[in-house]
């Protein structure tokens, strides 16, 4: 049975002839798109006109090996019933990009203040960027993948040896 | 004043309590409840797959004890009932059945040593 | 912590986490007399960190994770989770399997909706309610025990590939039983008292565009107005071909969350009782998973899937480089929406005695907001 992909294609059309940018159709209700972080304020202005008024998360990858982290931005429009994604990638060691808190509000403000916290990415035109979950927290950013979580627990909580926890410290 | 109690009144004035008096009485547990571990060292192969699974490694394999080390010469499992979230993992793996989960949840004890399950202990 | 004093009529209170009327989770309000001038959430004292534990497992080991994610509705988390390994995968289930998973995921609905229509109750002093809602909720845990083996926990029941175990003897009628219990419930139920009312119309008012605006989703959004719910626009599992509708209110208070919560509970028997009809025969679970998996190899690529659980939209990214190993997981829960942004808006200008009806109709479960 051929899914009949015509609101996706005509949705990636639109985006494509008017940005310089690449995508594809993953397969019902389903378009990703990668773009450049220097367009990002005005691609969003653009699609929400489009109807696409809702945005379900905002999530990052690092790429340890490249050097780079990837930001994905989820979108869904409730008329035509498609989710975008959006994909856009930064440098790791000093990570910068513009905060879309202009385009849909308090729901964006909250995933880049949590990811702020987690991942260490400055969202420039946010309003606070103060810390969410963690108290008194002295360590770089938890979810990078050269943090060693091993050494840190072992430096900080224990002080002596237990038999019982000796096999969490060995293996992987 | 509220009538409606009046029928609610006498339903409950001539039937019986409901309170199960526990432990003399029980509920019925059904079948394939996830309890604590009963494990068979004659079916066992020694193939280490259940330490594999285990999301918590809870299983260990270790070496038999001085006097059963001739009978036995492999390692087998060692589970620590403190750290184990009673999945049923280690008895879906198994290839010869030899470690399944009881109905047994009584597993509460003041003693830190009695948490520890050894393979040994007890059985021969 | 120090508490600040600004002026003489102005202090700051803590709704805190070890008050028996808010969970674990703490909201600092500063007050004027009886009226609230700004709150500000305070979340964290669940934070376990799902997103970097679930990158030390295999994907099996991940469905039995997967059920602490939020205690009051396991099943749903582990169904989310193993839609995005399968799409992963690029494999299909059995009919059998699609049928058995949507019973469990409606039952787990029913059951934490019944929860919703407990605290609620008690949050307003309406302590009769609290006891008539957990004591039915016990006939379906019963049922979970019967099932799955254990009676909250059901670890990774719901697995990559189709289900663990097949429905026992005796599990159709069982459940049926089950379902005339929970309409007597709601026989029981008391919205109409003039007491309730009171305190529940016109208080905590959310309008449709600042529900947009705030990122609300579910029961939230479908009592402020709009007519959404996943289960029709974005179908997953065998959804499509059952008929149910969707209950929306136009109010956006108290009220009318409540209404909504309790017209879901019966949209979804009727679902359970349709499944059961149409169960077919067959296997329960694809060939090659019978045994659990040591070292699956996951393909290259990335997925988002999203699922409608019973307290909004939950949705997990997740992005696999070809190891047995997932690279990353991004775990979005409903309540991280509702509790932070949405919670802080609606209750400037309440009054302190309101602060429990908004809290809990609002339905957030602190452990799939910290993860």
């Amino acid at each position: 049975m051929e899914d009949n992909l015509e609101n996706e294609n005509k949705l990636l059309g639109k985006i494509i002839s008017k940005f310089n940018v690449d995508g594809r159709v993953q397969r019902k209700r389903r378009v990703w798109v990668n773009i450049d972080k220097e367009n990002l304020v005005e691609l969003c202005t653009f699609i929400k006109d489009e109807g696409i008024t809702h945005l379900s998360a905002i999530s990052v990858t690092d790429w340890i090996k490249e050097g780079e982290y990837e930001i994905t931005y989820h979108l869904w429009s409730y008329e035509n019933k498609i989710l975008l994604t959006l994909k856009t990638r930064i440098d790791r060691e000093n990570p910068v990009i513009q905060s879309v808190q202009s385009v849909w509000g308090e729901s964006a403000q909250i995933h880049e203040r949590e990811l702020y916290e987690l991942f260490g990415v400055k969202f420039e035109g946010n309003t606070e960027l103060s810390p969410l979950f963690l108290e008194d927290w002295h360590g770089p950013p938890p979810f990078r993948k050269d943090f060693d979580w091993r050494a840190y627990v072992r430096e900080k909580y224990y002080d002596k040896e237990n038999e019982r926890e000796k096999s969490y410290f060995e293996g992987g | 004043m509220q009538w409606r109690m009046v029928p609610e009144l006498f339903k409950n004035l001539f039937s019986k309590p409901i309170t199960i008096r526990f432990p003399h009485e029980s509920i019925p547990i059904p079948d394939g409840y996830r309890g604590e571990h009963s494990y068979n060292v004659e079916k066992c192969i020694s193939c280490g797959l259940c330490a594999k699974i285990c999301p918590n490694m809870a299983i260990e394999m270790m070496e038999a004890p001085r006097e059963y080390k001739e009978a036995y010469p492999k390692k087998y499992p060692k589970i620590d009932l403190g750290k184990c979230c009673f999945c049923a993992l280690c008895q879906d793996i198994c290839p010869k059945d030899a470690l399944k989960l009881t109905k047994n949840f009584f597993l509460s004890t003041p003693d830190p040593a009695a948490v520890i399950k050894h393979p040994f202990h007890g059985e021969k | 912590m120090e508490i600040e004093q600004i002026s003489a009529h102005e202090y700051e209170i803590f709704f805190g986490p070890a008050h028996p009327g808010s969970g674990n989770f703490s909201v600092k309000l500063k007050v004027d007399g009886e009226k609230i001038i700004s709150a500000r959430a305070d979340p964290g004292y669940l934070h376990r960190g799902f997103e970097k534990l679930m990158e030390y497992r295999t994907p099996i080991q991940n469905a039995v994770l997967s059920d602490r994610i939020c205690v009051l509705e396991p099943l749903a988390w582990n169904l989310i989770h193993a839609e995005a390994v399968e799409e992963l995968l690029g494999i299909d289930t059995p009919e059998r399997a699609k049928y058995i998973r949507v019973v469990m995921a409606e039952l787990s609905r029913i059951q934490s909706h019944i929860i919703w229509y407990g605290v609620m109750s008690i949050g307003m002093g309406f302590d009769t309610g609290f006891k008539i809602a957990f004591g039915y909720r016990d006939y379906i845990l019963d049922l979970f025990e019967m099932i799955t083996g254990g009676r909250v926990y059901p670890a990774g029941y719901i697995c990559p590939g189709g289900v663990r175990r097949d429905f026992p003897k005796g599990a159709k009628e069982n459940i049926l039983k089950v379902l005339d219990k929970i309409d007597e419930m709601i026989k029981l139920e008391e919205m109409e008292n003039p007491a309730f009312l009171y305190r529940a119309k016109g208080i905590g008012v959310l309008a449709l565009t600042d529900a947009q605006r705030l990122g609300a989703t579910g029961p939230v959004l479908r009592a402020s107005g709009m007519k959404t719910d996943i289960r029709k626009d974005d179908p997953y599992e065998v959804y499509d071909g059952f008929d149910f509708e969707v209950p929306v209110r136009k109010e956006g208070d108290v009220y009318a969350r409540y209404y909504v919560g309790l017209e879901e509970i019966k949209q979804s028997i009727k679902i359970v009782k349709q499944a059961l009809n149409e169960l077919p025969d067959g296997d329960f679970i694809v060939e090659a998973f019978k045994k659990p998996k040591l070292n699956l190899k996951i393909p290259e690529g990335e997925v988002y899937v999203r699922n409608e659980i019973a307290r909004g939209e939950a949705g997990i990214h997740m992005v696999s480089d070809g190891g047995a190993k997932p690279y990353r997981v991004k775990v979005r829960g409903p309540s991280f929406l509702h509790m932070i942004p949405v919670l802080e808006f609606l209750l400037k200008g309440a009054q302190i005695a309101d602060v429990p009806a908004i809290y809990w109709s609002l339905n957030g479960c602190p452990a799939d907001l910290d993860r």
